[in-house]
């Protein structure tokens, strides 16, 4: 008997119940490593099974939940002994027992730290940390992994459990009533990432009973159409005394209701008993399993939002080198900020989707496509399209992007199609098929529509399923070859129409060469979403742009009452909040914008100057002088630190006009001296140096920023390659202060000459001292006076 | 547990208030506090054990041990604590970030916000633990960290209650609670009256550097 045959059978597969429950009623403390007794008590585990599997269990699952190298660091045993130890005990239980055919499931639980961004674990951390697990549960029937709260550390498990093993794969999280995780994961979210990447059956355990997970059951079996699993806790612990408040036959009653949406598996957790099994096992043998076949839409995710393509959406496609100066300049620069910058406003101007491309000749690619994935995923929850002519990028993407990517993108050619294909169908991505092959652009709509249909076919054999499949029928340029606009327009309606897909177009392109570009651009935009188009590749912070689309979805019916309509144009629409709007009559001038902290009206003073004065007078002239006095001013108590912030936020907008004017003319910018900024290994509290890192870039130096948590020698290494001459380091807690003292240290070994400042909270200038730093900053503005004295400038 | 706003007078305070605030200043809040009351997730998870007071304090049927002079002059009296760990979650973590490399002013208003929402919930967290123990006495919440009892506590401390599973909360290797905005406290009970205890400065990391003390204030 395998899990296939059990599938096979047609019926419901039941679970077992509670371990935590099972052991504590033995004896087992809270606080105890309960995967240590695999070893110390192996028949109390063998006892425990073979009740589960007399209660009806066809599936055990062994003592492994929290078997992983984080978690038994403290008893001592290794990962290896303690799986094998919990398999075999849950093997002999089933040899021992009435049913042999009962299958055992390595059961893997989430790590016990959280990952980045929000905690420290890096991916391919957890990747390792999953492998080890599963390498050593070999012996296992299948893999669960249950109680997971976090999509992204899920992934990583899959993937490992993938790549190590043959073994079927269940997979299920743990849901709040608001229907997110605790990492805010969404259902629909979490079935379309799983059934992407292709496990066998996904569901929700443990933290409701089952009443409250009623409606999460039903949005889940909603998304998907694997087998959905049901193991929910014995309704809700009392806090004081721990003690669950629903019986085995009210826990029966309530799972019954759950049954006709079509939930296969079942289970309890958290506070059940065999005498819980049992009851289920005899309300599910009045029912018979039927299968609902469900029509899953076209959608593409990010962990916490899932965009549905039932209507037109905006992929904004600004993260994007080409033809874009002070792009390259940050890419140059390894400048992640802007990326981020650009993601963000993006979304505020109405993107749903981001194209996310970082070719260019001269970096690795690849390498900054996984920095830009990780981190734009971090301060968005829009859904990325990764997007590169390289297999090997796209595959670096797809592996740490967190939910259901857009893969732009695969082509007509053999060699595109072989190479790209394999990934969207591993990663469980859609993909754009653009409408060309070997011999180019088709110059007619049935060329374009074959290679579209050759695409759909190649993928649909790969198993790629045909919502998952979005074609791109190319603009070209009306200045250079008129006739091809209504070809486009054509190939896209019959794409819709006769395939059934969804379609992409990359509209900016067609007014190339041509005078007012947006008004053709945004004509052909609305003609294209008339003939179908879903996704329009555009400029979102173009108002016309967006307002197009907007406009289309109110008339073509998709924005009831014009809801989403009127929220974006009607009503306060200048609710600048945070921005102090300045008297009419008022006359403004750039150190007035700087010193209330109008952050516009600073980078709208900074053009006008630069018509008339050459760059670093505006710098030396008037932005520094005005920085200096905010800076006086806090220094005397005037003012406190959001505000200046808020000034240093205005002098940024003002510089960023500057750079962005610099990059256009080809003139180089002027750097005062290179600062690197850490916050020590081991510390994510980086506000303190963010805020440094503001000031000091507003007074003209150069921030090589590496972030949090940075290892010793990435410090050392980058004031090495690099020739810094001042390295701030910042760290908020006791903990963490060694880390800072060894960094110094091996600074100090590598014998660089380079001056050491330090800051953080809980940092005196004596422990400064003590650690041996140079000097100690105790606010932001001291960290610029310290520059300014080690640069003497 | 829900919050229905944030105590922005020591939000304020936590950034160094100094002067009147300024109506930019006060959209800025709103503007933080509005994104944050959405982000926020507030939860609790407690436990009451017996303590044993020997050489350590025991916390009985666990493995956690509280050492130091801090923490048995806090508990001294107590036959009983509770253990407890409260999080704003993960969403206030994800809002930080965006601000951060989006507009570092909001950053520090919301980071100061939140700050000032982890304790509010901390209250709430205390008065629900203390409506469930009507009749005892109880002593000012304790967290790991203060004074000489250790932070490495920490991992014990979320384990005795399970509060990864239950509240999704966790420590790093370097002691850190992730999510950001978190606390873990403990609270003496006694059943007979106890002698008051001063909050002070005493038990505090960084009373030489403290800007409210150096002008004779104090933060909670």
């Amino acid at each position: 008997m395998d899990f296939r045959n059990l599938l096979e059978k047609n019926d419901f597969i039941l679970l077992d119940g509670g371990m935590g429950t099972m052991l504590q009623a033995r004896g087992l403390k809270p606080g105890d490593t309960p995967e240590a007794l695999n070893l110390e008590s192996p028949q109390t585990l063998i006892d425990i099974h073979k009740e589960y599997i007399a209660a009806g269990a066809d599936i055990v699952y062994a003592n492994t939940f929290g078997a992983n190298r984080h978690k038994l660091e403290r008893c001592g045993y290794s990962v290896e002994r303690v799986v094998r130890a919990g398999i075999l005990n849950a093997k002999r239980a089933v040899a021992e027992s009435a049913n042999p055919n009962a299958l055992v499931a390595l059961d893997i639980g989430p790590i016990g730290q959280l990952l980045e961004p929000t905690g420290t674990l890096t991916f391919e951390e957890a990747y390792e940390i999953f492998k080890e697990e599963i390498t050593a549960g070999s012996e296992a029937d299948i893999i669960v992994f249950e109680t997971m709260t976090d999509l992204y550390e899920l992934k990583a498990a899959v993937l490992a459990a993938k790549e190590n093993s043959e073994l079927p794969i269940i997979c299920t999280m743990t849901f709040e009533e608001n229907m997110r995780t605790f990492t805010g994961c969404a259902i629909s979210s979490m079935a379309l990432t799983l059934e992407g990447l292709g496990v066998d059956a996904i569901g929700v355990n443990c933290s409701l009973g089952p009443a409250e997970l009623y409606p999460i059951a039903e949005e889940l079996c909603r998304w998907t159409n694997l087998p959905v699993v049901l193991k929910p806790n014995a309704g809700l612990p009392d806090p004081l005394t721990g003690e669950y408040n629903v019986d085995p036959k009210r826990f029966a009653e309530f799972v019954e209701k759950i049954v006709p949406l079509g939930v296969r598996f079942f289970g309890g957790c958290c506070g059940t008993n065999p005498d819980y099994i049992r009851e289920l096992r005899e309300m599910l043998s009045q029912h018979s399993y039927k299968k609902i076949t469900r029509e899953i839409p076209a959608a593409c995710c990010s962990a916490s939002r899932t965009v549905v393509i039932n209507r037109p959406r905006i992929i904004g496609e600004r993260i994007n080198p080409t033809g874009k100066k002070r792009f390259k300049e940050a890419l140059l620069a390894d400048d992640i900020d802007y990326i981020l910058g650009q993601a963000i406003e993006q979304t505020q101007g109405g993107a749903d989707i981001l194209d996310v491309n970082v070719g260019l000749p001269g970096i690795d690619e690849g390498a900054m496509m996984t920095r830009a994935v990780k981190a734009i995923q971090g301060v968005t929850d829009a859904p990325l399209q990764v997007d590169s002519t390289i297999p090997e990028v796209l595959e670096k993407a797809l592996r740490v992007y967190n939910g259901k990517a857009v893969v732009n993108s695969v082509n007509g050619e053999e060699k595109s199609l072989q190479t790209v294909l394999p990934l969207v169908k591993k990663y469980g991505a859609c993909v754009v098929g653009l409408c060309l092959d070997e011999d180019g652009i088709p110059k007619t709509v049935e060329g374009r529509f074959a290679i579209a249909k050759r695409i759909l076919d190649r993928a649909l054999a790969l198993g790629i399923p045909r919502e998952n499949v979005f074609i791109d029928c190319l603009t070209l340029t009306v200045s250079a070859e008129q006739s091809a606009a209504p070809v486009t327009l054509e190939a896209v309606r019959r794409v819709k129409t006769e395939l059934g897909l969804k379609t992409v177009l990359g509209v900016s392109n067609i007014s190339f060469g041509l005078p007012e570009r947006v008004i053709v651009t945004h004509n052909f935009l609305t003609m294209a979403l008339t003939n179908g188009l879903d996704l329009p590749i555009i400029n979102p912070n173009v108002p016309d742009m967006v307002g197009a689309v907007r406009a289309f979805n109110v008339l073509a019916g998709y924005d009831k009452n014009s809801l989403e309509y009127v929220a974006a144009y009607g009503g306060e629409n200048s609710s600048k909040v945070g921005q102090a709007k300045p008297a009419a009559h008022e006359e403004i001038t750039l150190e007035y914008a700087i010193a209330t902290g109008l952050k516009a009206e600073g980078a709208r003073l900074t053009e006008e100057m630069l018509k008339t004065s050459d760059p670093m007078t505006i710098i030396n002239g008037t932005l520094i002088p005005a920085l200096d006095k905010t800076g006086a001013d806090f220094e005397s108590g005037k003012i406190f630190l959001p505000q200046l912030i808020l000034s240093a936020g205005v002098a940024q907008s003002c510089f960023e006009v500057i750079k962005n004017h610099l990059a256009k003319s080809g003139e180089k910018s002027v750097s005062k001296g290179k600062i690197i900024l850490a916050t020590v290994k081991g510390d994510i509290h980086d506000i303190g140096k963010n805020i440094v890192k503001v000031l000091l870039e507003n007074y003209g130096y150069d921030v090589i920023d590496l972030g949090k948590d940075v290892p010793y020698e990435l410090v050392v290494n980058t004031a090495r390659e690099q020739n810094v001459k001042l390295v701030g380091l910042s760290a908020l807690m006791t903990t963490t202060l060694g880390s800072m003292e060894k960094t110094i240290a091996l600074l100090r070994e590598a014998d660089l000459d380079c001056k050491v400042m330090v800051g953080g909270a809980v940092l005196t200038p004596e422990y400064a001292k003590q650690i041996g730093a140079d000097f100690y900053a105790k606010d932001a503005k001291e960290s610029c006076d310290i520059a300014k004295s080690v640069f003497g400038n | 547990m829900k919050l229905e706003k944030i105590n922005r007078d020591e939000a304020f305070r936590y950034m160094g208030q100094r002067g009147e605030l300024t109506e930019q200043l006060r959209g800025l809040a709103d503007e933080c506090e509005a994104r944050l009351l959405s982000a926020i997730s507030p939860k609790l998870v407690y436990a009451v054990f017996d303590i044993e007071h020997g050489e350590e304090i025991f916390v009985c049927g666990t493995p956690l041990k509280l050492a130091g002079e801090s923490i048995r002059g806090h508990l001294e009296g107590c036959g009983k604590c509770a253990l407890m760990a409260v999080t704003l979650g993960g969403g206030v973590d994800r809002v930080l970030r965006e601000l951060e490399s989006s507009a570092m002013e909001k950053a520090f208003v919301a980071d100061a916000l939140a700050s000032a929402a982890v304790e509010q919930v901390c209250d709430l967290a205390e008065e629900e633990i203390k409506a469930r123990l009507a009749g005892a006495h109880f002593t000012w919440r304790f967290s790991p960290g203060y004074g000489d009892l250790p932070l490495e506590i920490q991992r014990d401390f979320l384990d005795v209650l399970n509060a990864q599973k239950r509240i999704g909360l966790t420590v790093t290797d370097s002691l850190i609670l992730i999510p950001r905005k978190s606390v873990t406290a403990i609270i003496g009970i006694s059943e007979r009256e106890l002698t008051p205890k001063t909050r002070g400065c005493s038990t505090c990391l960084i009373r030489e550097k403290c800007e409210f003390r150096k002008r004779g204030e104090h933060c909670g």
